[in-house]
Parts: C-alpha cells; sequence; structure tokens
C-alpha cells in the first residue's frame, strides 16, 4: 500500500512529482503554452494530456484552463453563451489590442459578420482559386528544382498561403508578404508580450491603410468590398471602421500564420517515410484523405481561448465566472475516445473526426481555401520531386504557444 | 436509413458531403448543408458513405432517425 486513500483514484502517472519528473513541471497545475519543453516534446505532451488529463491549468500570468477531451472542447465551443469569445482567444491578452472581429466576437454580432464573409471563401468560390495556387506551387518550384535542395519554409511552405490569400483572394500586392508574414509570426510567438503587441500594431497599420486606399477605389464585389460595406448590428448601429480593420486583421492572421505547419509536416512526413509517399504516387485519390489526417495529427492551432460567463463544471473542474479557458484542438484531435491509435499518423484512415480548424460557430472561415492549398502542395510536389529527403542537419525546427508553427526544414533530391 | 441535420450544429465543415456527395449537398452560397434543419433518406447502397460522413462532422452534426 502507498498510503493513499482508495476512494480517490490516483492516476501514478498524473501525481505532481511524476509530472515534473517526466516533463519538468506540473502540467495538470501549472501548465504553460509558451514554456519551451511544450515545444520541443509537443507529440508527447498532446499524447498525454489527450489519456490523461480532460482538464489541466496554468498559473501563467491571469492563469487559464486548458479543456481537453474531444466532447468537451465540442461541448464548450458550441455553447458560446457559456463559453464567450467576446474577450479575445489569446491567453494573457496584451492590453490596449483592439478585439478582432469576428473572432473575438459572439453571436449576434458574429453571426452578421459571418454571413456575409462566408460566401467569399465558401468550398464553391474556393475551388475557382485551386488552378491559380497549383501554378503558384509549380512556380515556386521552378525557383529551387534545378538546385537539388530547398528550405522548405521560406521557399515554399510559408509563400504559398500568403499568395493563396493576398494575391488571389485580397488581391494584395505579394510584396509586401514578408513584412506581414514577419509581423504575424512576432505578434503570436515574441516572448515579449509588449514586442507582439508591438508587431501586432505594424499589421493593423498597414491593413488599415489599405483598406482606406480601398474605399476610394472603384468596387471590385470582392471580400474587401464586402467588409467595406459593413454590416448592421442587432441594435441598428452600424459597424464601425475599427471593426472592419481588425476583420481584415484576423482574416490575414488565419490566412498566414497556419497552413504553414500542416504543409511543412506533411512534407517532411513523406520525406522521411518513403513507404508512404510512395502510397500516394501510386494512389493519388488518397490525397485528399492524406490531408485531413495530417491536419488532425499537425495542429497549427493548439488552442484559442473563450472566457467562462458563469460558474460552471468541466469533467470535475469547477471553472469560475470571468476565468480564461483554452479548448484544446490538438488534443481534442488525438482522443483515444474517439480514434483507434491517435498518436499514430495513418493516411488511410477513415472518417477522422478532428478539431482542428475549430468547432462551433467559430469553425476556420479559411478551411475550404487551407485544404485547397494542402491538396495542390501536395500532388504538385509529389509530381515535380517524387524522390527526396532531409538535407543532413537539415531537421524541422519549430516555434510553439497557442499556435505552432515550423520555422525551418531543409530539402534535398 | 434517415439522417437529421442539426441546423444549430451545422458550421460548414463541408465533410459530409467530401465522404457522402450522393447523400448530403452543400449549399452554394456558404457551404453550409443545403438540408440543415431536415430529416433526409440515405439511398440504399449509400449507407457506408454517410455513415463515414457522420463519424467526419466535428459539430457531430448528423445523426440517425430511427424509423
Amino acid at each position: 500500500m502507498n498510503g493513499s486513500s482508495p476512494t480517490e483514484p490516483l492516476d501514478q502517472e498524473t501525481t505532481p512529482e511524476a509530472l515534473i519528473e517526466r516533463f519538468g513541471r506540473d502540467l495538470v497545475n501549472d501548465f504553460d503554452l509558451d514554456d519551451p519543453v511544450f515545444n520541443d516534446r509537443f507529440d508527447e505532451t498532446l499524447n498525454f494530456m489527450a489519456h490523461k488529463c480532460p482538464v489541466v491549468h496554468s498559473k501563467v500570468g491571469k492563469g487559464y484552463y486548458m479543456i481537453n477531451t474531444q466532447d468537451d472542447v465540442r461541448a464548450a465551443a458550441q455553447d458560446w453563451q457559456t463559453f464567450s469569445s467576446a474577450k479575445g482567444y489569446m491567453p494573457n491578452r496584451p492590453d490596449g489590442l483592439p478585439y478582432l472581429m469576428p473572432e473575438e466576437s459572439d453571436p449576434p454580432i458574429h453571426t452578421r459578420w459571418r454571413r456575409v464573409l462566408n460566401p467569399h471563401l465558401s468550398p464553391k468560390v474556393c475551388a475557382g482559386y485551386e488552378q491559380v495556387v497549383r501554378d503558384d506551387a509549380n512556380a515556386l518550384i521552378d525557383k529551387f528544382i534545378d538546385r537539388g535542395e530547398c528550405e522548405f519554409i521560406s521557399e515554399f511552405g510559408a509563400l504559398l498561403p500568403g499568395w493563396a490569400f493576398f494575391k488571389n483572394v485580397l488581391g494584395l500586392p505579394i510584396d509586401d508578404l514578408a513584412m506581414l508574414v514577419n509581423g504575424v509570426e512576432e505578434g503570436t510567438f515574441a516572448l515579449d508580450l509588449a514586442e507582439r503587441a508591438r508587431n501586432f500594431g505594424e499589421v493593423f497599420e498597414y491593413l488599415d491603410k489599405h483598406l482606406q486606399w480601398r474605399s476610394t477605389q472603384p468596387q471590385r464585389g470582392d471580400l474587401i468590398d464586402t467588409i467595406l460595406a459593413g454590416v448592421t448590428y442587432d441594435d441598428g448601429t452600424e459597424s464601425p471602421w475599427e471593426h472592419k480593420v481588425s476583420i481584415l486583421v484576423d482574416l490575414t492572421f488565419g490566412g498566414i500564420a497556419t497552413t504553414t505547419f500542416v504543409m511543412g509536416s506533411a512534407i517532411h512526413h513523406l520525406a522521411t517515410n518513403p513507404d508512404q509517399r510512395q502510397l500516394l504516387i501510386d494512389n493519388p485519390e488518397l490525397v485528399e484523405n492524406a490531408i485531413e489526417e495530417y491536419a488532425r495529427f499537425f495542429p497549427p492551432v493548439v488552442a484559442l481561448g473563450r472566457t467562462a460567463t458563469a460558474d460552471v463544471e468541466v469533467a470535475g473542474t469547477s471553472i469560475k465566472e470571468g476565468e480564461f479557458v483554452m479548448l484544446t484542438y490538438a488534443c481534442a484531435s488525438r482522443d483515444p475516445r474517439h480514434m483507434d491509435e491517435p498518436e499514430k499518423i495513418d493516411l488511410s484512415r477513415e472518417g477522422i473526426p478532428h478539431s482542428t480548424f475549430g468547432v462551433g460557430p467559430h469553425r476556420c472561415i479559411g478551411s475550404n481555401l487551407a485544404r485547397i492549398e494542402l491538396i495542390a502542395t501536395l500532388e504538385e510536389w509529389l509530381k515535380r520531386i517524387p524522390e527526396y529527403r532531409v538535407k543532413p542537419g537539415g531537421e524541422p525546427t519549430y516555434v510553439t504557444g497557442f499556435l505552432r508553427s515550423m520555422r525551418t526544414l531543409q530539402l534535398e533530391w | 436509413m434517415k439522417v437529421y441535420i442539426d441546423e444549430e450544429k451545422c458550421t460548414g465543415h463541408g465533410r459530409c458531403a467530401k465522404y457522402a456527395p450522393n447523400v448530403f449537398r452543400l449549399n452554394d452560397e456558404d457551404g453550409y448543408n443545403a438540408d440543415a434543419g431536415k430529416t433526409i433518406d440515405v439511398p440504399v447502397g449509400e449507407e457506408r458513405n454517410a455513415a463515414l460522413g457522420m463519424k467526419s462532422c466535428p459539430e457531430r452534426a448528423i445523426s440517425v432517425v430511427e424509423d
């Protein structure tokens, strides 16, 4: 007997002592999304929490909870009345940062905007971008294929999503993309919160100016014109200018800070698993399913936050009104209660119930475009460069917080 | 076999129509399930595809209706 009460089932793997020994900190009571250990041991931590930790708490800053099971994440995401987005999605949000519409709002404000924005990123409209995305993918590959090597992230993975969204959907000049990509990255991952806010500010300023310029131009009937036209809120007021700018900022963050990670991870997985690469080359009809499995296993959005509007209990943990709660999509997509061997990548997995594009009314508005970018990448890459590998010493590097991104990946062929 | 598509839960992931295009239709304008709020028949022979579409729905918006 170890002395613990038999009425308190104690999992030996989740005692503070066991957690500190294994992960260097007590994940259950003292989690930290920004801890370098989480970045370094991302898969191990997610797999562990998906199995063992339905809810964990963080003491960082103002503190936050993380909900980790698929059923609880879905229930909270769909219950927007209790888990509100109106106080933001970032834990320990930098002071003074304007809220981003529509992501940091609840129905009915959220609904008004999504109703007019969704048609610009519907499956049908996005299918119309497919050929140009494929052409862009090939134009990028053309630049390095004869060299026999590339740094995948800076030469392809960080560029294609930016081109797809900025060039094709928004009609923005791609010359400014590098500045925006950097602003988004530093606005998300900079360890200094003031630095995050400063980078956010630069992105705001750029997009505000662009929106002002477009408001002086003839209408094109595109997404930007829809934003400029605005919506009428339920109280009869018209959406203010700052909401319009924030929508463009929100779409920009979603459009360029995310898909790169799935893209780079899929290309890396296929570089290191030649049998899986051959499987997709021999069975191209599997690519769409493979994309879902890669999206499940490599979630660029680790978790997004809500604020409890009432005292609530989740998986036995009491959460008080006003406390911040992260919905850990990354864990929900590895929930062993909903799939076999969630810790394994199975490109033939049938019916993949993942949460990578979020759940509930805030479902990623760019999901249809992201899927086209990912399918185009795998198909065009495997056509042009069917044999390739990681360059010795060029293993991927990552950065992780509430988002996860791949920074570098050196390939050769 | 009949299935019900919950209008409150459908948020336009589009997985149902991807796995079972002969069962589920998406609204052209916004990509949400075109039959959201309704009970629809699953054509004979499409049960397996329908089940995959249901399982892939992150919202669990589709459920089988007992006759």
